[in-house]
């Protein structure tokens, strides 16, 4: 048994030596050859497999292959650029697209600003402020027009939607940004396939969204996408940030966005990143101004010193100026004209009565004194109560018998006084301005004896005797052919009309009745008829005199004589003669008269 | 905080919106569902050592008018086909749906009966149903309105992502 196995062996042992020599021996070449025959199949198999795993386990593969791929692409963009222009070209497309509309629109944005600014109004205030602050104007405009602030920044995974991180402005709990940014992805593939295609064959995308008082603004990259939530108006710089961080952001964590899982973990980093999106532009307030415009504060405190000074100027003339007009309230002036020029040159132009307060007096009485008076005074006669009582007070120094009395601007004057005095001290008021009955009484002026007391009746009968006797001692004279009361005549008369009033009086209490006679005559010049008309006209003239001062007709009769031919007066008998007739109301007093 | 999409899919009525809701609470309107076609919301599984927070994309329910939308699906960690247990026809478009999203979405998906607090339609045989269990890595019988097996279903999810 043992030799079999032997055998066995050594036969397995020869073949092999059999083999190896077919295989490595001389003729190994025909082995060789088969396998040359089938190599590439061979190869060709497992290749991909190969190189897989060989990669796997050591990298070589890509650095064996990387400066063959350089060479490669070099030769093909040497002998065939179009290939490699052409499979580019879609993705250069867009690329260079995007980056021109983001340079044209900031350039649109500042040329816009720049013609608004330089043509308008507020171009014009914004370029002195501009100047006064000290920056640049476009730099001012810049800040004026855009007033915005990035509020949120989130990193979005492309493909799930899922959150990978944010920041926000005040760093409050952001407890939603995940379902915003779940949303938002679901939103963007809702417009993608609801809109067509553009024309690179890429699904239309979102890049702003804007509403009333906030702006997104979504920049999508092949892994994922930055949003950020802007209040304001952005200006295109915001999208270029955000365009530059997305960028770094796919170079910086490439390979943790590719294997991507949900584990954010990985993305924490890229915080700083997202924080360096969160920028803001406020309106600037006005820069305080370091150096204060001394000039124009000086040349505003001159104006305002000149405008107070021309007020209290103004306002010194006003109050002279009242205070002259005052003037015009005295009694016996008034101011036709007044002009305070300045302080102190005042121009006057005045009425006034020789009775009232001189201009000198007046302004010495009100303490004002000017230095240039330009006074124009003309006199006039008032009738100004003060100027009334001024002048009667003057009239009445001559008559100290007379006391005065003011009722309700009427001037009562009692007193006793001679009729022709009296008659004197009349006319002289009337020429100062008081009229009878108007502003004037002088019923209470009696002549002297009217204010005796009578006591008796005997006495009172003497008085009354004497005043018939009075009486008719009155005789007129006449000048030839003449029938006219002359004023000599009238004083007389006023003489007569006295005694009568008196014994008028008497009468009534020694119980007699009254009555005068006036006989009028004329001499014997003339014709009997003529002198009887003559001598009649006479009478009634007087008669009507006498009336006129205030006796009634009813009291006295008038009667003509004619030529009296006595012979001791005939011939200058033109007289007009009076004689009182008296009755008693009874016998008793009749017979003791 | 790990982060998982998981998408509900499904025929129309046949308790999508309101599985989510029972096992959730989010901050958007129903009505966006109807607008966009989607309405997203979160819930964090609390695991023995570690949490998940799930963003649950609530999707249209399917018929002749909605067709099936597999843009949301990009990106989805699972996805839940919801099927109604009272009418056979929802179970049918839910495979349909299956088989389409596959072409998608090549993630864990699971198969969600719902409303199993109602009578079961009388086509519906668990030895049927067993078939199609093999399509599907996990399966429940869930009920919206109850509460039943919906926060068992999100765990065991959960487990099953992890482990992935």
């Amino acid at each position: 048994m043992s030799k079999s196995t032997e055998a066995k062996q050594v036969e397995s042992q020869q073949q092999l030596e059999q083999l190896r020599s077919l295989i490595l021996g001389k003729n190994s070449h025909v082995v060789t050859d088969a396998i040359q025959k089938e190599a590439r199949t061979i190869v060709g198999e497992v290749l991909s497999e190969a190189l897989h795993d060989r990669q796997k386990k050591d990298g070589s593969v890509n650095k064996v292959l990387l400066p063959i791929v350089e060479n490669a692409v070099e030769d093909s963009v040497a002998h065939n650029s179009d290939r490699l222009v052409n499979s580019l070209y879609p993705l250069m497309g867009s690329l260079v697209r995007k980056s021109v509309t983001a340079f044209l629109t900031d350039f649109m944005e500042k040329t816009n600003q720049l013609i608004d600014s330089s043509l308008t109004f507020k171009g014009l205030t914004w370029r002195i402020k501009a100047w006064q602050a000290g920056v640049k104007f476009s730099q001012y405009v810049a800040s004026q027009t855009f007033v915005y602030r990035v509020e949120h920044v989130f990193l979005i995974h492309r493909e799930t939607g899922l959150l990978l991180n944010s920041v926000n402005f005040n760093n409050t709990a952001k407890s939603d940004a995940d379902l915003i940014s779940s949303m938002l992805t679901a939103i963007n593939d809702f417009v993608g396939d609801s809109f067509l295609d553009n024309e690179d064959g890429l699904k239309e995308q979102l890049e702003t969204v804007t509403t009333d008082n906030f702006t997104l603004l979504i920049k999508p990259g092949p892994n994922a996408l930055v949003v950020a939530a802007v209040t304001g108006k952005p200006p295109q710089k915001v999208s270029d940030k955000l365009q530059i961080i997305l960028e770094s952001i796919h170079s910086l964590y490439a390979s943790e966005l590719m294997q991507f899982n949900g584990d954010n973990e990985a993305f924490v980093t890229a915080e700083n990143l997202l924080r360096d999106c969160l920028l803001a532009e406020q309106k600037t307030t006005e820069p305080k101004n370091n150096k204060t415009p001394w000039f124009a504060w000086i040349a505003v405190l001159f104006f305002i010193i000149i405008l107070g000074f021309q007020t209290v100027k103004w306002w010194e003339n006003q109050v002279l100026n009242d205070k002259l007009m005052t003037l015009d309230h005295e009694s016996g002036v008034v101011i036709n004209h007044i002009e305070v020029q300045d302080h102190n040159k005042v121009v006057l132009d005045i009425l006034r009565d020789p009775d009232a307060i001189s201009v000198s007096d007046w302004l010495q009485k009100n303490d004002l004194t000017i230095e240039q008076l330009s006074l124009t005074e003309r006199l006039y006669h008032s009738l100004d109560l003060e100027i009334l009582n001024t002048r009667a007070q003057r009239i009445l120094l001559e008559y100290p018998e007379i006391t005065m009395m003011w009722h309700s601007k009427i001037l009562h004057l009692s007193g006793t006084l001679a009729v022709l005095k009296s008659a004197k001290l009349l006319s002289a008021l009337t020429a100062a301005g008081f009229t009878l009955e108007r502003n004037l009484i002088i019923e209470d002026i009696k002549p002297p004896f009217a204010n005796e007391a009578i006591t008796s009746k005997a006495i009172k009968a003497q008085i009354f005797k004497d005043l018939v006797g009075r009486i008719s001692t009155i005789q007129l004279e006449f000048p030839v052919a003449s029938a006219d009361v002359t004023p000599s005549m009238q004083l007389t008369l006023q003489q007569l009309y006295q005694y009568f009033h008196q014994l008028n009086q008497l009468a009534d209490q020694l119980d007699l009745n009254v009555g005068l006679v006036i006989i009028g005559c004329s001499d014997n010049s003339g014709s009997i008829a003529k002198n009887t008309l003559l001598s009649r006209q006479r009478g009634e003239n007087t008669g009507d005199a006498l009336n006129l001062l205030g006796l009634s007709k009813a009291q006295m009769y008038v009667t003509g004589l004619g030529q009296i031919d006595i012979m001791k007066v005939k011939n200058n008998a033109r007289k007009v003669i009076f004689n009182v007739l008296y009755v008693s109301n009874d016998e008793k007093t009749n017979n003791e008269m | 905080m790990i982060q998982k999409k998981i998408c509900l899919l499904g025929a129309s009525s046949v308790g999508k919106t309101s599985l989510v809701k029972q096992f959730v609470e989010g901050i958007f309107n129903e009505k966006y569902l109807t607008t966009i076609g989607v309405k997203i919301d979160k819930k964090v599984v609390t695991l023995e050592n570690n949490s998940l927070q799930f963003m649950l994309w609530d999707i249209e329910g399917n018929d002749r008018y909605n067709a099936f939308q597999e843009r949301y699906l990009r990106g989805a960690s699972a996805y839940i086909i919801v099927a109604d247990q009272t009418r056979t026809t929802s179970l049918i478009e839910g495979l349909e749906i299956h088989s389409l999203a596959r072409k998608v979405a090549k993630c864990p998906a699971i198969l969600a009966i719902n409303k199993s607090d109602l009578q079961p339609s009388w086509h519906w045989e668990d030895k049927g149903l067993e078939d199609y269990n093999d399509l599907f890595d996990l399966h429940f019988y869930t009920s919206a309105k109850t509460g039943a097996n919906v926060d068992n279903m999100f765990i065991e999810l959960a487990k099953l992502l992890q482990e992935s």
